[in-house]
C-alpha cells in the first residue's frame, strides 16, 4: 500500500554508468585538447602527446561502453543513428561524439605509427625502411588537420555533456542559467572546465616523467581556480536544497575538498619547492571530476 | 477533424478505492510494481476531529508541449493525430532521457521491452474504437470525464465550461491535457 500511502520519492532515471560516462567524456575531450594543442603549437612534449591521444580514445571507448549498456535496448542503440530529432540535444550529440570518437581513433593511429616508424627506423635496415616509412610519412601529413578538427570536436564533446543535461528545462538544477542569463545554460560551461582540468591531469599521469611539466602544472592550477568560481557562483545560483543530505558530503568533500582544495595547494607547494607533485595533483582533480559529475546527475534527480 | 483528448479528474468525488490503479494493470499488462496510472493520498490536512484528506489519480498529463517528446533522440515519444502523447516501442533506445525531462513522474522503463512505458489514454485498445479507457470507464465514483474538447458538446468540453479545470505544476509551461476538478476538496 506504500503506493498510495507513502511518500513519494523522485526516482532517478540516471544513475552512476550516466555520471561516468560524463566524466569519460570529459577526461577524453580533455585529453584531447592537451594532446592535439600541444602537438599543433610545440614540439617539445611528445610524451603528453601520446599520453594524451591514448587516454582520449580509451576513455571514451569505454564511455560509449558504458552508454550502449545501460540502454533500455543496447542491441538497439544503432536506431540513435537513423532516426534524428534535431530538436533533441542527445540526438545532436550522438553525430558531436560520434565524430569526435572516429577522429580519436585516427589520431591514435597516426601518434602510434608515427612513434613505431621512429622505433622501426632505428631498428630495421636501410632497404625495408624506405617503402614502409613513406606510407607512414605520407599518412603524418594528415594528423595536423586531424588535430585541429579534433580540437573543435573534443570541445563539442566536452560542452555537450553540459547541453544534454542543461536541455532538460523542466530540471531545476540542470536547468540552471549562467549569471541568470537564460539564454547561456551554466552546466555547459562548468563541464568544458572540469573536462579540460580533468582530462589534461588523466594526460600528465600518462606523462609524468616526460621532462619538465610545469607549464601544464600552471594552465591545470589556472583550470582548478577558474572551476572553483564557476562552483561558486553555481553555489549563490541555485537553492540551498541540492547542496544537503548525502549530497553535501559528495560536493564538500569530493568535489571541493579532494577535487579542487587540496590538488591546488599542493601544486603551489610543489610549483614553489620544485618537487615532483603531479600524481597526487592529478589522481585528486581526476577524482574530483568523477564527484562532480555523480553530484550534479544526482542532486538534480533528487530533489 | 482532429481530436483534442482530455481527462478531467473531479478530485471531490474520487474515492481512492483505486479500481482506476487496478484496471490500467489489468488493460494493459503493466509489469509488477510499475504503474501507468496510481492514485496516491494527498497530504492528511487538518487537527482531530476536522480532518481531511484526497486522492490525486497521477498518470501522463498528455501535455501539449511535452518535455519528454522534445528531448527524445529517436522521435520516438510523439503526438499522435489526436494530440495524445504516446511511445513508439519500436523507436525507442531505452535512453530514459524522457523520464530525465518528465515533471509528473509519469514514465518508465518496462523491462519487458526494454522501452519506456506510459499512460496512453488507453489509445489503441479502447479509444481508438470509440470505448473509454480503462479507468474512466471503471471509476466507481464517476470521478473521471473523458472527453474531446474539440467537440463542445462532448461531455469534458460541457463541464470543463462549468467548472475550474487546473493543470499540474503550470509554471513549468508543458500546457497539460489532463485537467484536476479542486472544487470540494480542502486544498
Amino acid at each position: 500500500m506504500d503506493v498510495i500511502w507513502g511518500v513519494s520519492v523522485n526516482e532517478v532515471a540516471w544513475g552512476g554508468l550516466i555520471a561516468i560516462y560524463l566524466f569519460l567524456a570529459g577526461i577524453a575531450g580533455g585529453a584531447f585538447l592537451t594532446a592535439s594543442l600541444t602537438d599543433l603549437f610545440s614540439k617539445r612534449y611528445p610524451k603528453v602527446i601520446r599520453s594524451g591521444a591514448y587516454t582520449a580514445v580509451v576513455s571514451i571507448i569505454i564511455g560509449l561502453g558504458l552508454l550502449v549498456v545501460d540502454l533500455g535496448r543496447p542491441l538497439s542503440f544503432w536506431k540513435l543513428l537513423l532516426n534524428v530529432n534535431m530538436g533533441s540535444v542527445m540526438s545532436i550529440g550522438v553525430f558531436i561524439v560520434s565524430g569526435f570518437t572516429a577522429l580519436s581513433v585516427v589520431y591514435g593511429y597516426l601518434i602510434w605509427s608515427s612513434a613505431a616508424s621512429q622505433k622501426q627506423f632505428n631498428m630495421t635496415s636501410a632497404n625495408t625502411e624506405v617503402t614502409q616509412t613513406s606510407v607512414v610519412q605520407g599518412l603524418q601529413a594528415f594528423r595536423k588537420p586531424v588535430a585541429g578538427l579534433g580540437v573543435l570536436f573534443s570541445i563539442g564533446t566536452a560542452t555537450y555533456t553540459g547541453f544534454l543535461l542543461s536541455a532538460v528545462t523542466t530540471n531545476n538544477f540542470w536547468y540552471t542559467p549562467f549569471l541568470g542569463i537564460e539564454a547561456i545554460p551554466f552546466l555547459p560551461i562548468l563541464f568544458l572546465v572540469s573536462a579540460s582540468s580533468t582530462g589534461l591531469a588523466a594526460t600528465l599521469i600518462g606523462a609524468f616523467n616526460g621532462g619538465d611539466l610545469t607549464a601544464y602544472k600552471k594552465v591545470d592550477m589556472v583550470l582548478i581556480i577558474l572551476e572553483m568560481v564557476l562552483l561558486f557562483i553555481l553555489y549563490l545560483s541555485v537553492e540551498p536544497i541540492f547542496f544537503s543530505g548525502s549530497m553535501a558530503t559528495l560536493f564538500w568533500l569530493g568535489v571541493v575538498t579532494v577535487g579542487l582544495i587540496v590538488p591546488l595547494l599542493l601544486s603551489f607547494y610543489g610549483i614553489t619547492k620544485h618537487k615532483n607533485v603531479i600524481l597526487p595533483v592529478c589522481g585528486m582533480v581526476v577524482l574530483g571530476g568523477l564527484s562532480l559529475r555523480y553530484f550534479v546527475v544526482y542532486t538534480g534527480q533528487l530533489f | 477533424m482532429a481530436k483534442k483528448y482530455t481527462m478531467i479528474i473531479n478530485l471531490a468525488k474520487c474515492i481512492g478505492c483505486q479500481a482506476c490503479t487496478v484496471a490500467c494493470k489489468f488493460q494493459n499488462n503493466v509489469p509488477d510494481g510499475k504503474f501507468r496510472t496510481k492514485t496516491p493520498a494527498n497530504e492528511l490536512k487538518g487537527t482531530y476531529p476536522n480532518v481531511s484528506i484526497y486522492f490525486v489519480k497521477e498518470a501522463c498529463q498528455m501535455c501539449q508541449k511535452a518535455p519528454c517528446v522534445s528531448v527524445c533522440p529517436t522521435k520516438a515519444s510523439y503526438y499522435n493525430e489526436d494530440g495524445v502523447v504516446l511511445v513508439d516501442e519500436d523507436k525507442c533506445v531505452g535512453c530514459l532521457y524522457c523520464m530525465t525531462a518528465c515533471p509528473y513522474d509519469a514514465r518508465f522503463l518496462n523491462k519487458e521491452t526494454g522501452a519506456v512505458d506510459k499512460c496512453t489514454f488507453c489509445y489503441e485498445l479502447k479509444v481508438s474504437k470509440g470505448e473509454k479507457p480503462a479507468c474512466v470507464s471503471t471509476c466507481v465514483g464517476g470521478a473521471l470525464i473523458f472527453g474531446d474538447l474539440n467537440d463542445p458538446l462532448s461531455q469534458a468540453s460541457q463541464f470543463l465550461a462549468k467548472h475550474k479545470g487546473e493543470v499540474r505544476k503550470p509554471e513549468l509551461g508543458t500546457h497539460p491535457g489532463v485537467y484536476y476538478i479542486y472544487e470540494g476538496v480542502v486544498k
